[in-house]
């Protein structure tokens, strides 16, 4: 007799013993810089809120207000009953901030990227790949007959050769790229993307996950980064990082959303956001055009965490952006120093082999706006300590 | 406590030296000549190596090395110790050692259910080695010898170091390195020719796919084989009447594997339509089928450790036939680890101008996943 669902157990049992499943850790209260994780009082450096935006009163006041005018939850998917005004006062909201002619709204990040790139590409076309894009790129891709390439991580050089030989070979050619890369906090040279693209007549998808509300002027992303806003075929983002709240976003043509809209079938087919998230996103949209204090802050924190960080002995590898990793080399040491951190005070991530090579293991720490001063410097005493402890530094 | 044999090849390498193509066999030549041994030297930079990288790296896992007499193991393991390791000596070895001492040992090894075989050597005694323990123990070599063409060889023993603390430490996986030698009939005649005996089992390190945001999951060898494979199989629905050569190797024998037909493991076949035409083919009738199919496309891997994809253990493939088939119509299919360890793809068609053509093109598209390809550099 077969044990119909036995397998769970024992895959489950299998992830255990490599240590690979996921321990979840309890945010108790909101995600805030200092907040408490696992009844311990840390030092928020691993969430994704750059800018303390979910904590921001003006977004938490619109969202309570929706609640009240448009009630908890919209109640279909949006082509049938469930597209509120709220959801396309948002989208208009988003190309108006990005300088684009029009702008999507999706569940989440993965559901647009799900959704929308095996729309772009089928049989007899080519997916153009970085080598270190997200993994929810990569399944997007994976969901489509089209054939795919990939160049070695931001080498312009090998991507021109790849288009060269795809030129004669493809239909449409897409090139899709993280605009900012999650491990190191590198940036895509998304301008240099762009002119080969036009060049060769390819289409561009960048992923502006992490970059979205924090590069650019006033955060506004990567197209208005390298002054290339509206020129990329489609800007992907995401409002459940710098913007605080949830749900992706793409940001374009008229033509990409009338065609994104009706072909997604990830956006077809999942109910819509409830009424206080479309508030809250186009309340976030708001407070980044009226106050640009958040990203400068977020930006004076990181250069002032990053520097000290250099100056106590660590590599901090290429980042430019919000997200420096410290990179320690072996597995073990990124794994102590997260741990002895942790106990300091401290909340970040290590990133050991093989998520990254294996001489690179690091602990990954993302900067947020809402840190004072007195916080950065607990913190880095605390890294200062642990480094010296582990003889690191 | 890892398990692990130990064989040292004490003359392997010397011939090198003074312009011999082996040792084996005429290692009293090679001592006239003046030849040194190079092997003890190469075991140590690989023993040092070792020894530093588990102590870096927090490796808690000890090796008992299991190893044969004096010169073929032991002289070394007695000379270099070190705190993560002990040493058993369990064969014996004759002086000057042979190929059967080699052979013996294997048998007494595999008798001790050891879990990897690292030997010193080259490419004779990998196939030495190979010819006893087959796939049942994984093997990888310290390069050492005159030829080192075979698949189961670190770059240099640093390299090989590397790859034995990340076995002992589970990071592995196991997949298939070809044994290629010297062809010695055709050698006799005059002719260089490297030939392919068959695969064994060695350490690779796993492809990674992103599962999610800070995790990934190594994936294993056969089932990357199996979705290359897949996407060949694809494109032969997609381009019917097409002839499809498939070239010698387990990465190219996965499509035959996919499509339910017997393969030669170490010849060429041949499929139109998904269906077989012809098995383990020579190069006439090659060129006889390449008459009858208009439409032609070549399915070949790297073979060995040196990235050539033609000219190591595939004459069939003779200059006439690549030029008749066209450049273009070459499919280059290599799972992600292989390439890793061969960054440069090579060519020796025996036909000078025909290799140039192919460095003219300096790239050649390589497919490494499910219908997704790379472009890796072809050169000397």
């Amino acid at each position: 007799m077969r044990d119909p669902s036995g397998f769970m157990r024992e895959e489950y049992q299998d992830l255990v013993e490599k240590g690979f499943d996921w321990k979840l850790r309890v945010l108790e209260g909101p995600s805030a810089p200092r907040c408490k994780v696992d009844g311990k009082d840390v030092i928020m450096l691993c969430s994704n809120n750059y800018l303390n935006m979910s904590n921001h009163p003006r977004l938490i006041a619109a969202a309570k207000k929706a609640l009240e005018t448009h009630g908890a939850g919209s109640g279909s998917v949006r082509p049938i009953a469930g597209n509120l005004d709220l959801h396309f006062e948002a989208e208009r909201a988003v190309a108006k901030f990005k300088h684009t002619e029009s702008a999507l709204i999706y569940q989440t990040g993965f559901a647009a990227n799900a959704g929308l790139i095996p729309q772009l590409a089928g049989k007899g076309d080519i997916i153009i790949s970085d080598e270190l894009n997200h993994g929810s790129i990569i399944d997007g891709v994976r969901l489509t007959k089209a054939d795919r390439a990939i160049f070695p991580h931001r080498n312009m050089g090998e991507l021109e050769k790849v288009l060269q030989d795809s030129d004669k070979k493809h239909n449409r050619i897409l090139i899709v790229s993280d605009g900012v890369f999650s491990m190191d906090g590198d940036i895509q040279y998304m301008d240099q993307i762009q002119k080969l693209a036009d060049e060769y007549g390819a289409m561009t998808f960048v992923d502006d996950a992490h970059g979205e509300g924090v590069i650019g002027p006033d955060g506004r992303g990567i197209g208005a980064h390298f002054g290339i806003a509206g020129k990329i075929d489609v800007e992907m983002g995401t409002f459940s990082k710098a913007y605080g709240v949830v749900g992706g976003l793409i940001a374009g043509s008229q033509d990409l959303v009338n065609f994104a809209l009706n072909k997604s079938r990830t956006w077809l087919l999942s109910g819509s956001h409830p009424p206080q998230v479309a508030a809250a996103q186009i309340e976030a949209i708001k407070v980044l055009e009226e106050e640009p204090e958040h990203v400068n802050n977020l930006w004076d924190n990181t250069k002032y965490f990053k520097n000290e960080l250099i100056s106590m002995g660590y590599d901090c590898g290429q980042s430019e952006t919000p997200i420096t990793p410290v990179i320690v080399g072996e597995s073990h040491k990124a794994k102590a120093l997260s741990e002895r951190t942790f106990e300091l005070g401290v909340f970040a991530l290590p990133i050991v082999f093989p998520m990254v090579a294996r001489d690179a293991a690091r602990i990954r720490t993302m900067m947020n706006a809402g840190l004072t001063k007195d916080d950065l410097n607990e913190a880095l005493a605390a890294f200062e300590k642990a480094g010296k402890e582990l003889e690191i530094i | 406590m890892a398990l692990i044999g130990f064989i040292v090849n004490p003359i392997a390498g010397m011939g090198g030296r003074v312009g011999l193509k082996g040792t084996d066999g005429v290692l009293k030549e090679a001592l006239e000549l003046g030849a040194e041994p190079v092997a003890p030297q190469r075991v140590e930079v690989f023993l040092r190596r070792l020894d530093s990288i588990i102590e870096s790296r927090g490796i808690e896992k000890r090796i008992e090395w299991l190893t044969c007499s004096d010169g073929m193991g032991e002289d070394s393991l007695r000379s270099f110790a070190s705190d993560y390791w002990e040493y058993e000596v369990d064969c014996e070895s004759s002086a000057p050692t042979t190929a059967e001492d080699t052979k013996n040992a294997c048998k007494i090894l595999l008798g001790k259910n050891v879990s990897l075989i690292v030997f010193c050597g080259g490419d004779g005694t990998a196939r030495d080695i190979w010819q006893t323990v087959g796939e049942d123990v994984p093997i990888i070599g310290i390069p050492s010898g005159v030829k080192m063409h075979s698949g189961v060889f670190g770059m240099n023993p640093e390299a090989t170091a590397e790859i034995v603390a990340e076995f002992i430490s589970g990071e592995m996986d196991v997949a298939e390195g070809e044994i290629l030698d010297l062809d010695e009939e055709k050698y006799r005649k005059g002719e260089w020719h490297i030939q392919l005996f068959g695969t064994a089992k060695t350490p690779h390190e796993p492809t990674y796919v992103q599962v999610s945001k800070v995790q990934v999951e190594a994936v294993g060898e056969d089932a990357i084989k199996e979705e290359i494979a897949e996407s060949i199989v694809e494109d032969m629905e997609d381009e019917p009447d097409t002839l499809f050569i498939l070239g010698s190797g387990s990465t190219v024998g996965a499509v035959s594997q996919e499509l339910g037909i017997e393969f030669s493991l170490l010849g060429v076949d041949t499929v139109v339509n998904k269906e077989l035409i012809a098995k383990d083919v020579n190069e006439s009738k090659l060129l006889s089928l390449l008459d009858q199919y208009p439409k032609v496309r070549l399915v070949i891997s790297p073979i060995g450790a040196q990235g050539f994809i033609l000219g190591r253990g595939n004459l069939q493939l003779s200059p006439e036939v690549i030029r008749r088939i066209g450049i273009d119509n070459i499919t280059v299919i290599s799972p992600p680890a292989k390439l890793a360890q061969t960054p440069v793809l090579r060519v020796d068609t025996g036909d000078k101008e025909l290799d140039e053509m192919f460095y003219e093109r300096q790239y050649l598209r390589v497919v490494f996943r499910y219908k997704t390809m790379k472009l890796v550099k072809v050169g000397k």
